[in-house]
């Protein structure tokens, strides 16, 4: 049986795809947007905020918010710099990189889930702390001596006009989506997300699966890291700073609900590639910067109202105002069969 | 709402924002004469920008030229190279752009020079091997030495200086602030020191916030020296509202017309800078000429840059190769009326 949430998202989904082909019936009035190469290298320059979107999806759809990865990802960034001016080996300094970006990853999780503090607080503090941390590491300067073999990552091309960062970024939605839809995690996921203690009655491990949704957005933070310093080489402690506004809009605008419980990455992927394209045509077109941003935010307010009112619609044109308790019933009933589920093995053995 | 109705709303909706979008956009027709050049500032939230745009397309229409001003909101460097890619997409002419952060815009400005188009940097230089030309407004020593040698004037060579600078990753900055140090090494001011170097990243909030804490943590603090026109208009608001002007004084790099008020209010005696509307009109010259093949960045080539006279390719502050637009002006309160930019 096909869940009422399914079936939103299907439909969600059905929306973002008119949304691109809509922006690129636009592009198509713009001289210089439809052409081979510009599309397939639409996303190239946003990949990294691709994969941390990703990484946050997780965090969302558990029911907690990360807004430290952008200054995670500052720490990575710069934490690689050092090491490989250490004189390492490049992808060795990478790998280090991101073993530091699920430590703070990590520590997100451990006060958030190991202190039952709300992640908005935390990672808002963690933001701040982080940032600071990056500047520590690197002060004021900023590093560019990336070896060419590294900076292909992304910033190259397979033949003339394939980027290896629409590879990347694709391999990584693929995975994630496997990971989240296909695992026992992802489904632990949703279900902390849905409702928490229903979650805890179920035997789910909350505060286990918690702490490592953490550490995973902190990981795909360094990730995206390490994508960012491939396409610009360049490393400095304010590295990624500007990009929350878009990384919080792809998710939320794939259909995650931003209060848990609901999302998929296959419309995350799809959100990225409708900002992607968004800001490609509007940088086309000669949209002023200030603009661009007013287009982006509203993007955002859109996908929430949007999204509220379709769910409205679904439980039975219930008014948005009731909305919350509606859901909640539906998703403690999953609940509860799961809870059932699971008495009824435990029996068994 | 039924969910007919509901999908027919999204539709309006999608079609609303569509036409929204394309009334949005600023269009590029392209003229048959003259050349295409983006002129791209680190950011067009702060004034200085749009002034240098103004010197710019005075220059283009001297040139038969067209200019288009478009940047981002931020200053950080990496969100100016979708800016960088557009234009090469648009196969403009030149591109004449001005970074906080000159690795980060390198491979862009690369794979756009790869395609033909030429690159001239001006006020905040990028990688030397990513552009032609490098247009600076003065000579870095000099900027350094002459706000160090203001703030004695203002204190008489004596007591506890700090500096309200922009990000601790801003080029220009750093580099003033380097020869700020090597002036205040000369006997002259061996009772001056400097006590502290704060950052508002060029915000006005952040850099408000940094010289209230300047004032709360040195009392004994005779002159800030704001080396941004954010940062030093920031400080003078603060100064005035902590009813400290005159006791701490006030120098730096600023715009007459921001900081008006402040000067006739005495909290700010002597501060400089050049003229930002010349400093786009030559960077535009440059541009026309790096274009048409005239000027190549080999040192020695002179070119005439309009009202500016004749101007030469050469060395400066050990960057090349660079034009140089000139010493920075001075401003008190005798002058201040004199300047409108």
């Amino acid at each position: 049986m096909r869940s009422l949430a399914t079936r939103a998202l299907a439909r969600w989904e059905t929306l973002l795809v008119a949304g691109i082909v809509g922006v690129g019936i636009w592009g198509a009035t713009l001289p210089y947007f439809f052409t081979t190469a510009n599309l397939l290298d639409l996303t190239t320059q946003y990949a990294f905020i691709a994969l941390a979107a990703f990484g946050l999806s997780f965090v969302v759809i558990a029911g907690e918010i990360d807004i430290s990865i952008v200054s995670n990802l500052a720490v990575s960034v710069v934490c690689f710099a050092q090491i490989l001016a250490a004189g390492v080996n490049v992808w060795l300094a990478a790998l280090a990189g991101l073993a530091i970006a699920t430590v703070l990853g990590f520590a997100n999780g451990l006060l958030v889930a190991g202190l039952n503090l709300p992640s908005l607080a935390v990672t808002l503090g963690t933001l701040a702390a982080y940032q600071g941390l990056a500047y520590v590491v690197l002060g004021g300067e900023g590093v560019a001596s990336f070896p060419t073999s590294y900076t292909k990552l992304g910033g190259g091309y397979i033949g003339t006009e394939l980027p290896i960062a629409l590879l990347v970024l694709l391999g990584f939605a693929l995975v994630l989506g496997a990971l989240l839809h296909g695992t026992r995690f992802g489904r632990y996921v949703f279900t902390i997300g849905s409702n928490r203690e229903a979650a805890r009655f179920a035997g789910i491990p909350v505060a286990r699966v918690r702490m490592a949704v953490f550490a995973l957005s902190g990981l795909m933070a360094g990730f995206a890291g390490v994508l960012y310093v491939g396409y610009f080489g360049s490393a400095r402690a304010d590295a990624g700073g500007s990009s929350l506004l878009d990384i919080v809009t792809v998710v939320v605008l794939g259909g995650v609900d931003i209060f848990g419980g609901i999302g998929s990455m296959a419309g995350v992927l799809l959100a990225f590639v409708l900002v992607s394209e968004l800001r490609n045509a509007m940088a086309t077109a000669n949209v002023a910067g200030d603009r661009q941003d007013i287009v982006i935010g509203g993007l955002l307010l859109t996908a929430i109202v949007v999204g509220n009112l379709l769910r409205a619609s679904q439980a039975g044109g219930a008014r948005p105002a009731f909305l919350r308790l509606a859901r909640r019933e539906v998703i403690g009933r999953r609940a509860q069969q799961w809870r059932q589920a699971l008495s009824a093995r435990n029996s068994r053995i | 709402m039924t969910r007919r109705k509901l999908s027919l709303t999204l539709v309006v909706a999608v079609t609303a924002v569509a036409a929204l979008a394309v009334g949005l956009s600023t269009g590029s027709a392209r003229s048959n004469k003259g050349y295409r050049i983006f002129f791209l500032p680190k950011t067009t939230t702060i004034p200085v920008f749009t002034q240098n745009a103004i010197g710019a397309k005075a220059a283009a229409k001297e040139l038969g030229d067209t200019i288009t001003y478009n940047g981002p909101t931020d200053t950080a460097g990496p969100a100016q190279v979708p800016f960088i890619d557009s234009a090469a997409r648009q196969h403009y002419d030149g591109i004449v752009i001005s970074t906080s952060d000159p690795n980060a815009v390198a491979p862009a400005l690369k794979r756009a020079r790869a395609k033909g188009v030429k690159v001239v940097s001006y006020d905040g230089d990028v990688a030397p091997d990513s552009r032609t030309i490098f247009v600076a407004p003065s000579s870095n020593k000099l900027i350094g030495a002459l706000e160090v040698q203001w703030a004695a004037q203002l204190i008489h060579n004596k007591g506890d200086i700090a500096i309200v600078s922009a990000r601790p990753t801003s080029p220009n900055q750093n580099i003033w602030i380097k020869f700020m140090k090597d002036e205040l090494k000369k006997p002259q001011y061996k009772n001056m020191k400097l006590v502290k170097i704060a950052y508002g990243n060029d915000d006005p909030a952040e850099s408000a916030k940094q010289t209230q804490a300047l004032l709360q943590a040195y009392p004994n603090l005779k002159a800030i020296i704001a080396p941004t026109t954010v940062g030093i208009q920031a400080a003078a608001q603060e100064l005035q509202q902590e009813g400290k002007c005159g006791k701490v004084q006030l120098t730096g790099l600023g715009l007459p017309n921001d900081m008006r008020k402040y000067v006739k209010a005495g909290c700010a005696n002597k501060f400089g800078l050049w003229d930002e509307q010349n400093l786009g009109y030559l960077a535009a010259y440059v541009a026309h000429y790096v274009i048409s093949g005239k000027l190549t960045g080999k040192l020695g080539q002179t070119f005439k840059a309009g009202k500016l006279g004749n101007r030469t390719v050469a060395i400066s502050d050990g960057n090349k190769p660079v034009v140089v637009l000139g010493p920075p002006l001075a401003f008190t309160p005798q002058n201040i009326d004199k300047f409108h930019f």
